[in-house]
């Protein structure tokens, strides 16, 4: 929220401290001061224009003014055409730089000299709105215009939920001035009321049917009122804040809404029918017409101010159009009501309709705060429009606010902040926020928090303000020492103990990536790996509108960015959760499973995806071995991301866990990746729960043998069959055994192909001889062709 | 006639060459020449045969002299040989140092695995638990049971991403959900700390995205105080920067911790003096805390008569933009090779 810098002071009976000053003043209580603009008008000075003619050359509508400073005139030449002979208009001379940003300079347009710059509103941070220059409504030619439009600083203040009696410059004026270690001085409540006859009660009536959605309605009448404008100074507080100034009966309510902060709303009192108010539920289906001129249709949910006939009200969001304050009007009916929060923020969603009065509401006011604000604004409307106040207001207030008592003992304050605060301290600084301390016999204290203070409801509420007004700079800094009888033993997280893997992985030369899980459902679809999706019902795009379901689809993500910023080489992994909704139903928490994909890019060629292939392969077998000792295998299988040959089914320790495979030219066209790619994607939980626990195997004291085997059997024998056979025909001896090669072509035939295998022979007890181990070669060769026919080459 | 030599001759006649000779295949041939099978040294046992015994023994020692002393010879001529290239080995092997090296093959982590890692093991130093759980969450965990009823306001500091009508099941906006689920699991006394996703209806631009992720720090004791708080963070802060980096903490408000603060961490590069790596204010919004509500103790199944805990959290991608001076958020999630191989 904007708050005038002078207004807070002028509350504050604050005179001597800089904005910047103040401004960490309100930070350190809790008000984050986003942004100090001070507005400086030096530089600046009013001017008359004298005369106004269109530029004769220029092919944008330019006028060219000759304009009088009092000591010369000067031909300055503007954009808009309203500032006509006769008024007053800011001129920043050339070498000023205006408040909005623009440095003037002595030039010239299309052939015409000119020599300084006539001032919008929002080049002087007045106003953001409308067009046109700025036209004064009091000044001499050539007198500063800090004379007529004194500098200002605004501060852009973040006020907390809890905290809506700061939505308001007395509020914040209370914490500037409890800062700075002194009282507002100020009573909250007015003592101002209405003394003329009639009574106010005789000239409206007011019902609530709804008093669940409105807890205070009061009604104020006045009459004789001249609507006309506000007074200059009102005016620029309204500017200050934000707010265009209209009338004064309007500027009214809007100024004690910027200074009470309680909305309030002005009905032309004539035009509410049957001189009756009624609060009650939306009827379905119900219109109206808004001030903003847009006609909304209404519902049981929502709350409006009706009069004798229909709804002239939305109540605590905006007035109706008809009933509306206008110059005609004489008699007003001054609303300051208490309105639900909740519902009031649930109407605003439903209709997209925020206003200042919404944004105060929802966050819950206290309805002690309706009574002040209708006496400001009667005492302003009495003073500023004429009005004569009627006595008697009608107040219809049916769950009137109780009053809070927080009993404790202070000790319970230093026991929570860590620190022990003098009483007396403690009790200055609740004073100075017009909290009321009572202490009992015992030493127990009663604190009576403000009416206006709702966020204050217990003890730990009162320590908070306690800090904040004793300063927790002066909390000194301690570790706990709670003597802890029960503690949770170290483990390491499942993250960290992945960090093991991670480490493989990058050693192996893969990136760790880590993605968003949000992604777009369309591309889920078009891969056809939607099923069990969990759906973002209310997502920002359709980019990511549902959980992902595979680590396939950002991987590719992140392969195709990198492509397109000319990185074609891509090898990288990422450890992250899918989520996958379960079938007992759709309105549980879905299924969240870790995961560890590997992504490989290669060349087009059918041997270059083989040999990434292989590649994943043994940095995925490499990873999973520093986790815990598997036993890994893979078995042909078919996948709808998957190249039909070239993809397996991965079992750790016997159980499937997910595939390997060369993507489908599907997939990669679909994801504009030229070449071809080999993908990994498995569930972490039998990587770190299955196996075996690593053990220290004794060295080996004798030598061992390595002999070479070249199997050439038919082509569609896996060697994981070979391999089979040859560790079951081994014998004790053989100690390893893996293949290193296959070799397709004219050599051994069609429909064949030779598997190159490596054994080694190791006798824990003595050096074996070449005759032990050609014998038991001969025995493995003798299995593989029993079993697979195999034959074998030199 | 021919003429004999005597062994000590021939040594003489060796020993000169020996010396003479400038590499180790000189010396080698001079060893077969003078040592070899055909050499005439080697020759000359052959006639001791003809020999008197006693002439044989004198014949036998001076054969044995001189081949023993061209066998040292050559010994003390490779050794000096040898020494002679050590001193010049600059000028025989140069390499240009200069050359660049050959990089290995390594992929690197992510940053945001890095700066978790070292987060985590602040966290563990001080002998909390590291604890994760589910992104899906309930409406009560997420929202009811810290203190944020539905309809209310303060749910607006967090647009929620929903995931069904009934909006019960959302996507978590904070990993505060943890806190409770870490109670009813454990029970009091509690020291946990719970990294994780959370995720924001926002539209995503350098400072917002609709998915980051959060570390937060849970400790539930009977006797704990807001100025264990502010140690337990500036511990923190001292860990992950330099000792001497000074913490500071401001007034907030959050629904689930009563009293609240933002906390602020002096910049290392001014030591608070204010530059412009913390827009000259000298101190660094670094993440949020407070003592927990007693309402959420209680939704915990914490005594709050008998318990008092805080919690704190950060944004682990705020951490790893104030420790690499990264401006923009959208990095982290882009996968960027660029981005990645700087870390």
């Amino acid at each position: 929220m904007r708050f005038s810098y002078e207004w807070l002071c002028d509350l504050a009976g604050v005179k001597d401290v800089a904005p910047e000053k103040g401004a960490e003043v309100l930070t350190m209580a809790g008000f984050v001061v986003d942004h100090v603009s001070v507005i400086d008008y030096a530089g600046i000075v009013v001017g008359r224009i004298e005369s106004q003619v269109p530029h004769p050359r220029s092919r944008k509508p330019l006028w060219i003014h000759q304009v009088d400073l009092g000591t010369e005139t000067r031909q300055i030449i503007a954009g808009a055409p309203n500032a006509v002979p006769g008024t007053l208009v800011p001129v920043a001379l050339p070498g000023t730089t205006v408040p909005g940003g623009v440095t003037v300079r002595d030039g010239v347009i299309a052939g015409e000299a000119a020599r300084g710059m006539l001032c919008s509103a929002a080049e002087l941070l007045i106003e953001d709105g409308p067009e046109g220059i700025l036209l004064l409504e009091a000044g001499e030619p050539g007198q500063p215009l800090s004379a007529v439009i004194p500098n200002e600083a605004i501060l852009d203040v973040e006020v907390t939920a809890n905290r809506p009696d700061c939505l308001g410059h007395l509020g914040l004026a209370r914490e500037l001035a409890a800062g700075l270690g002194r009282s507002l001085g100020r009573d909250f409540m007015p003592r101002f009321t209405g003394g003329v006859e009639p009574k106010g009660t005789d000239l409206i009536q007011v019902d609530i049917e709804a008093p669940d959605l409105c807890r205070r309605y009061i009604g104020a009448v006045l009459s004789n009122v001249h609507v006309g404008p506000s007074p200059s100074w009102m005016q620029r507080r309204l500017r200050s804040g934000g707010i265009r100034p209209i009338n004064n009966v309007v500027d009214v309510t809007n100024y004690v809404c910027l200074e009470y902060g309680q909305p309030l709303h002005a009905f032309d009192l004539d035009q509410v029918r049957g001189a009756r108010i009624i609060v009650r539920r939306a009827e379905e289906g119900e219109r109206l017409m808004l001030l903003d001129g847009v006609e909304r249709s209404l519902n049981p949910s929502m709350l409006v101010i009706a009069d004798g006939e229909g709804p002239v009200a939305l109540a605590g969001l905006m007035g109706g159009e008809e009933s509306g304050v206008t110059g005609l009007t004489t008699r007003i009916l001054l609303e300051s009501a208490n309105f639900d929060g909740v519902n009031v923020r649930a109407t605003s969603r439903a209709l997209r309709v925020r206003t200042d009065a919404s944004a105060r509401f929802e966050k819950g006011l206290s309805p002690e705060l309706a009574l002040a604000g209708a006496r400001r604004a009667a005492m302003l409307l009495a003073e500023l429009a004429g009005a004569t106040v009627h006595t008697e207001w009608v107040d219809e207030y049916p769950r009137p606010q109780d009053p809070v008592r927080i009993s404790f003992p202070p000790e319970r304050i230093d026991a929570i902040l860590g620190i022990t605060v003098p009483r007396e301290e403690m009790e200055a600084g609740l004073t100075r926020l017009e909290f009321q301390v009572q202490t009992d016999g015992d030493g127990e204290w009663d604190v009576f928090p403000p009416v206006y203070r709702l966020d204050v409801r217990i003890a730990e509420d009162v320590a908070e303000e306690v800090g904040r007004s004793y300063g927790y700079d002066n909390v000194p800094a301690t570790l706990p020492a709670g003597r802890r009888g029960r503690w949770l033993p170290f483990r390491p997280s499942q993250e960290r103990t992945l960090d093991a893997a991670r480490n493989s992985l990058a050693g192996a030369g893969y990136d760790e990536i880590v993605s968003v899980a949000l992604v777009s459902s369309r591309v889920l679809e078009g891969l056809g790996i939607a099923d069990r999706t969990i759906r973002v019902v209310n997502p920002v795009s359709d980019e990511h509108d549902v959980m992902r379901t595979s680590l396939a689809v950002t991987l590719l993500q992140a392969a195709a960015l990198n492509r397109q910023r000319d990185r074609a080489a891509l090898s990288a992994f990422e450890m992250g959760r899918v989520y996958l909704g379960r079938d007992d139903g759709p309105e549980g928490q879905p299924d969240e499973i870790q995961r560890l994909a590997m992504l490989r890019l290669a060349g087009p060629e059918p041997d270059e995806g083989r040999a990434a292939f292989l590649q994943v392969k043994g940095a995925f077998e490499r990873a999973a071995e520093v986790l815990r000792l598997h036993d890994i295998s893979y078995e042909p299988a078919t996948g709808v991301l998957f190249h039909p040959g070239r993809c397996a089914r991965v079992l750790v320790d016997g159980r499937p866990a997910g595939h390997l495979g060369e993507l489908h030219p599907q997939v990669m066209e679909r994801f504009d990746l030229p070449g071809r790619a080999v993908l990994l994607e498995v569930d972490v939980e039998p990587l770190l729960t299955g196996g075996r626990d690593r053990r220290y195997a004794p060295l080996a004291r004798f030598p061992t043998v390595d002999r070479d085997l070249a199997v050439v059997v038919g082509g569609d024998l896996p060697a994981a069959s070979l391999l089979s056979t040859i560790r079951d025909s081994g014998g004790e001896l053989l100690k390893g055994a893996r293949a290193f090669d296959e070799y397709i072509g004219p050599q051994v035939g069609e429909g064949r192909k030779s598997v190159a295998f490596s054994l080694t022979f190791r006798s824990p007890e003595r050096t074996l001889t070449d005759a032990e181990v050609d014998g038991e070669l001969a025995r493995v060769r003798k299995a593989l062709t029993g079993a697979h026919g195999a034959e074998f080459r030199a | 006639m021919k003429v004999i030599s005597r062994p000590r001759e021939i040594a003489d006649q060796a020993i000169a060459a020996i010396q003479a000779a400038s590499d180790a295949d000189a010396l080698e041939a001079l060893r077969v020449e003078f040592l070899g099978r055909g050499s005439e040294l080697m020759a000359i046992p052959r006639s001791f045969g003809k020999l008197a015994s006693d002439e044989r023994a004198a014949a036998g020692r001076e054969f044995n002299q001189a081949r023993t002393s061209i066998e040292a010879a050559l010994e003390a001529r490779t050794r000096d040989l040898e020494r002679t290239r050590l001193d010049r080995l600059a000028e025989l092997e140069p390499i240009d140092v200069t050359f660049p090296g050959t990089p290995p093959a390594e992929g690197r982590l992510h940053v945001l695995t890095k700066v978790q890692r070292r987060v985590e093991a602040i966290m563990e130093s001080l002998g909390y638990r590291i604890e994760v759980g589910p992104e899906v969450e309930t409406d009560w965990y997420n929202f009811e049971a810290l203190n944020l009823p539905k309809g209310h306001a303060s749910r607006d500091m967090q647009e929620t991403l929903f995931l069904n009508e009934a909006e019960d099941l959302v996507l978590r906006t904070h990993t505060s959900p943890m806190q409770i689920r870490c109670m009813q699991r454990y029970g009091a006394p509690l020291y946990v700390a719970m990294p994780g996703r959370v995720y924001r209806r926002e539209n995503v631009d350098a400072s917002h995205g609709a998915q980051f992720m959060q570390l937060e720090a849970l400790a539930i004791d009977s006797d704990i105080s807001v100025a264990d708080l502010k140690g337990t963070v500036q511990y923190f802060a001292e860990s992950l920067w330099q000792e001497g980096r000074k913490v500071r903490f401001r007034p907030n408000y959050f629904p689930y911790t009563e009293p609240s603060f933002e906390f602020d961490v002096s910049c290392g590069v001014c030591s608070g003096k204010g530059c412009p790596s913390c827009g000259h204010s000298g101190w660094l919004e670094t993440g949020g805390c407070g003592m927990v509500h007693p309402n959420v103790l209680r939704n915990g199944g914490v005594d709050p008569e008998q318990y008092r805990g805080f919690a704190w959290g950060f944004g682990i991608e705020r951490i790893a933009m104030l420790m690499y001076d990264i401006h923009d958020l959208r990095l982290f999630y882009d996968n960027d090779l660029r981005f990645l191989e700087q870390f």
